[in-house]
């Protein structure tokens, strides 16, 4: 081959060798340059077909034009053998600088970004590498990375790589797959088609190697390999790797692709943070939790370890994720996350061991439901909206007012209420949603009215004894209940006033502001109203006014005692014109007894010019006992109680409008609690009393 | 001559850090300039237009100094070369209209 011409290039010599074929040196004489030349074997076996595919694919790469990627000039045929014309690169492979102890921090960084910004190019243009690993990667002596033999993996199919690429006995079809077996990630295992995630997983493997010398997922065999990947945690990487750098990589090596970052520029991005955050050299001495992370420029974020308490807060320009213990005295505050958009709905979904926490997001750019496996470090940022409207509705969604999680043995399953008046499932953890169209095709739904804020779906409630019966809450359209899995709707309002309407007590059409349940007891549900407020014993058959002493029946927030179905906590509002705390001083109320009576709580509350409002989920109650409540105002403050409203603290002050507060504890898997769904409790054996009779000071209107 | 989009920084997460984004081919109305714009960076679409295809209220679309809104929305002509930028109709700081009504 020495001395040849494969088109305009002379081989001038052999340089390396590999599974896909043998490198030379070669001069381009009409360019007059230095390249190199990869021949592909012949024994390569391609067929035609195959091999038109090998120089479609070369061709589309060759349009890569990236600092970081390994530029290939021409691609020919010359007897039959197939050659691919490339930029020569000097330089060492990571797999060589990496061997042994791994690299400093700094460099594993400077180079990881550089990769990963390689990759977000590649991408764009639907180019999948498939064949990532550090043997890929040659660092020249300036510090410049170069990805090799991008998208070549796909087209020369399993058999021509190196030695590993062929070592999978346990797959069943290991021809229709390409890669190096210790960067292949678990969805490729399973027979899944490789796509950019999977490019995102080789990435975690290479920086965990990069960084420690060491390949996360090891065995003596193919079987032991592909069994580690597809079930084993990989080892932690302590000091000198920071704590960012640790937790891009396990975001990576997440096995489902769905939770891993979505995007290369995600990971960029996150190593730049880590980077610029100037953590990279803290001493092996530094405190074991590691200095608190930052992966995105001015966000704080929280260091949260099991046993931790969380209050999640839904701003009107962001999201905040507040940590403390079981004290509940001390916080640390994380945030904002999402600057400047909207969060109206946020949850924690501890489910199936998870620790996963979902927020709506909308802004000008649209509405967007994503999550965090990471305590809020990193979320995910779809680029289509997995939830949707179909086109044949010609309704688009305004924004998501209320996740609710599905009953714990149904850990896939979530909910979305969304604006216009609409409710979405999802049975697959939010990777595919769908309308619920017995709800959305009800014969009821086009005289539905706009509330104030719109025509949303706002509440969810499941019944935890029941799996097909679920209440839904719409502003202006009242309660439906399912008592068939969703299929079938009935309006549910029967002795709820509609003050808005000439009719008094409409079949639907009433303002509801919040329905809640109490879980151990899923006959029970209250209702805050737009001027009422209500209970029912009978799964929301009838209702019966409980105004029974509070100064105004007009509020949002609705909270049920995580453990007495009598005991409920509203923060009623002047009036509709008046939105704001009556008289100016900031009043929980509590009711013990089912509605019979009211009781103020405000030890600790502003008392004085407090003109306060507190919207619909912005208060929530957590499983302590005694228990804590926590609300928050539109004024951005944030209130706590530990012990059931006796007494309150202002926990944090200067925050945007909040909209939403939810908490959690992070166990080990077990479900987090929320008020979505709490715990089932034991049934208590005091019934109240009714309350219907006594008078209630209601304001003119 | 191709046509020249300006992304926003709100939406360079999407092209791979690209202000500008050239479109090789000549389109005839915006509608086929953004089909190719979508093409190239499909995370783009829902951030500009609802799922039913229409340019979301609060974004505005300038085809040179012209609101796609008075020239003929997503039918608009566009001409060779020309340049166009996808713009927030109200930029920063404004509170969202819809939580000042929820109460």
């Amino acid at each position: 081959m020495i001395g040849q011409m494969l088109g305009h290039c002379r081989v001038v010599a052999k340089i390396g060798e590999g599974g896909m074929g043998v490198v030379y040196r070669a001069y381009d004489e009409v360019l007059h340059r230095d390249v190199a030349v990869k021949v592909v074997n012949k024994d390569a076996r391609l067929d035609s077909s195959a091999g038109q595919r090998l120089l479609h694919e070369a061709r589309s790469s060759s349009a890569l034009a990236h600092p970081n990627i390994c530029t290939i000039h021409e691609v020919g045929e010359t007897d039959g053998e197939f050659y691919i014309v490339m930029e020569l690169i000097e330089g060492k492979s990571l797999h060589a600088m990496s061997a042994d102890t791994g690299l400093p921090p700094e460099s594993v960084l400077r180079y990881g970004v550089q990769i990963a910004s390689a990759l977000a190019r590649a991408h764009d243009r639907g180019i999948v590498h498939r064949d990532l690993k550090t043997a890929n990667i040659v660092v020249t002596s300036d510090g410049l990375v170069k990805v090799l033999d991008f998208g070549l993996a796909k087209q020369v199919g399993g058999g021509i790589f190196e030695a590993t690429t062929r070592s999978f006995a346990s797959l069943q079809d290991a021809s229709s797959v390409s890669g190096t077996l210790p960067y292949m990630a678990p969805e490729i295992l399973r027979g899944d088609a490789a796509d950019y995630r999977s490019d995102l997983w080789a990435l975690g493997v290479v920086l965990y190697e990069a960084a420690s010398g060491r390949l996360p997922f090891g065995g003596r065999t193919g079987f032991e390999i592909s069994s580690a990947i597809m079930r084993e945690i990989p080892s932690p990487l302590g000091p000198p790797v920071p704590p960012g750098l640790w937790a891009i990589i396990q975001r990576c090596l997440t096995k489902e692709p769905i939770q891993r970052y979505q995007r290369a520029s995600e990971v960029q991005a996150a190593l730049e943070a880590v980077q610029s955050a100037g953590i990279v050299s803290a001493s092996p001495s530094a405190d074991p939790g590691g200095p608190r992370t930052t992966v995105l420029h001015s966000v704080q974020h929280v260091h949260v370890r099991k046993g931790d308490f969380l209050l999640l807060l839904g701003t009107t320009k962001g999201a905040f994720i507040l940590r403390s213990n079981a004290a509940r005295s001390r916080w640390e505050v994380g945030g904002p996350y999402f600057h400047g958009h909207n969060v109206y709905a946020m949850a924690y979904d501890g489910r199936g061991g998870q620790h996963r926490i979902w927020a709506s997001t909308q802004s000008y750019w649209g509405t967007l439901l994503r999550s965090s496996d990471d305590f809020g470090k990193s979320w995910t940022n779809p680029q289509q909206s997995p939830i949707r409207f179909p086109s044949d509705t010609g309704v688009s969604l305004k924004n998501i007012w209320q996740i609710a999680l599905g009953r714990p043995e149904e850990p896939n399953v979530l909910y979305c209420g969304v604006e216009p008046a609409a409710l979405f499932e999802t049975r697959d953890a939010g990777e595919s949603w769908s309308l619920v169209r017995g709800l959305f095709d009800h014969p009821h739904r086009p005289r539905w009215m706009p509330g104030n804020g719109g025509l949303a779906l706002h509440t969810v409630v499941l019944d935890p004894a029941d799996h097909r019966r679920m209440y839904v809450a719409i502003s202006a359209g009242g309660v439906y209940r399912t008592s068939d899995g969703g299929r079938t709707w009935t309006p549910q309002n029967q002795g709820i006033r509609a003050m808005t309407m000439p009719e008094r007590y409409p079949e639907f059409g009433q303002c509801v502001h919040k329905i809640v349940m109490h879980p151990a007891r899923p006959e029970r549900l209250y209702l805050q109203s737009h001027w009422g407020l209500y209970r029912s014993d009978n799964f929301a058959e009838n209702w019966t006014d409980i105004a029974n002493g509070v100064p105004s029946d007009f509020g949002f927030a609705m909270l049920t005692h995580p453990r007495n179905p009598d005991c409920v906590y509203i923060v009623p509002v002047e009036s509709d014109e008046f939105r704001c705390a009556c008289d100016g001083r900031l009043r929980v109320y509590r009711t013990r007894n089912g509605g019979a009576s009211w009781e103020p709580l405000f030890r600790g509350l502003p008392q004085k010019r407090a003109y306060e409002t507190v919207l619909r989920d912005a208060i929530t109650a957590d499983a302590f006992d005694p228990v804590g409540i926590y609300f928050g105002t539109r004024s951005g403050q944030l209130f706590g109680s530990r012990d059931e409203g006796r007494t309150w603290q202002k926990i944090l002050e200067g925050l945007p409008s909040v909209v939403c507060v939810r908490n959690a504890v992070v166990e080990d898997g077990s479900v987090g609690f929320g008020p979505t769904l709490p715990k089932p409790a034991p049934a208590p054996s005091r019934q109240p009393k009714s309350g219907s009779k006594s008078k209630t000071r209601r304001p003119k209107r | 001559m191709p046509v020249t989009f300006h992304i926003p920084g709100a939406l360079r997460e999407f092209t791979g850090g690209r202000s500008r984004v050239e479109i090789e081919h000549s389109p005839a109305t915006l509608a086929e300039a953004l089909s190719a714009l979508w093409t190239l960076y499909p995370g783009v679409r829902d951030r500009i237009t609802t799922e039913q295809g229409q340019v979301r209220e609060h974004i505005n679309i300038f085809i040179g100094d012209e609101n796609m809104r008075y020239t003929g929305g997503l039918a608009s002509p566009v001409s060779a070369g020309c340049e166009i930028s996808i713009v927030p109709a109200v930029s920063g700081g404004c509170e969202n209209s819809s939580v000042a009504r929820q109460v």
